[in-house]
């Protein structure tokens, strides 16, 4: 089996299991705070495949940013464009939001711009932490 | 220098060393006794002795531990827990399968992912883990 995609089933099935107890505080929170929460044995099962699904996913992919002979520009795309695609599938399904092209765009700006605001955050702390211990090496 | 073996069970087992001065070689004589700064390492059949000082890393491939050094990759036979115990300072843990000669490391740089990755002097290629950051920033005097 290609080690990235050993690599890829191996970090999705550490972390998915967090994906549905992340949505089970998020109902429990919900029903503390809303009066009129309710969800259906359906939606709670469909909840946790995709929460399971996402976490796997999100867990997973990070693999690629790990394949060396890959450009930055393809590392990213494939890293945002696999995200992007479970996410959006999982919160149609689940009715997260709803199926119309202009919230879809809305959630699709807002995906992008977080992803690159924690990209760039976490990108440039790594960059300015290398560049102190480098300094020690001379 | 002279040399003198006494074969004598009923004695307790020693090493005395008459010398004018310590020179390197009574240093290696001192490791090799007290199996400190010295590992066995094994590739092709060859056994090589290895001082810590020409090692750049040892590092987990396949459930075997190697021992890196300038031009050679020779596997040691012992778990990497047992190899770290073994170590000096100079030696810091960068991920859970991988521990660095501060000593060779040529520099730092930032993978995609915001990950540091160290590139040792013989080119060998490994990356920080976040769980050891904070130890390699303290070994290294940076807050």
């Amino acid at each position: 089996m290609n080690r990235y995609l050993k690599e890829f089933l191996h970090r999705g099935l550490v972390f998915a299991g967090f994906g549905p107890v992340i949505l089970g505080i998020i109902f429990f929170v919900l029903e503390k705070t809303l009066d009129d929460f309710s969800v259906s044995g359906g939606q709670i099962l469909l909840g946790i495949v995709s929460t399971y699904i996402l976490a796997f996913v999100q867990a997973g992919v990070s693999v690629f940013n790990q394949i060396e002979h890959w450009s930055l520009p393809k590392s990213l795309l494939c890293h945002l464009g696999m995200l992007y695609a479970v996410y959006v599938i999982c919160y149609i399904l689940n009715s997260w939001i709803p199926f119309e092209w202009g919230v879809i765009g809305i959630f699709t700006a807002i995906f992008v711009v977080g992803y690159f605001v924690i990209w760039f955050t976490v990108y440039f702390v790594a960059k300015a932490t290398g560049k102190k211990l480098n300094a020690t090496l001379k | 220098m002279k040399c003198i073996i006494t074969i004598d069970k009923e004695h307790e087992e020693e090493v005395l060393i008459f010398a004018h001065e310590k020179t390197k070689l009574i240093e290696d004589i001192l490791n090799l006794i007290n199996n400190e700064n010295v590992f066995t390492g094994y590739s092709d059949g060859e056994i090589h002795r290895l001082n810590l000082s020409e090692i750049y890393c040892f590092a987990v491939e396949d459930n075997k531990v190697y021992a890196l050094t300038d031009k050679d990759k020779l596997q040691i036979k012992q778990r990497l827990y047992q190899v770290e115990e073994k170590l000096s300072d100079d030696f810091v843990k960068i991920n859970q399968s991988c521990i660095a000669n501060i000593k060779k490391i040529k520099k730092f740089d930032t993978s995609v992912s915001g990950m540091l990755t160290v590139t040792f002097k013989n080119g060998y290629r490994d990356y920080v883990s976040r769980r050891n950051l904070k130890s390699v920033k303290e070994r290294l005097g940076v807050k």
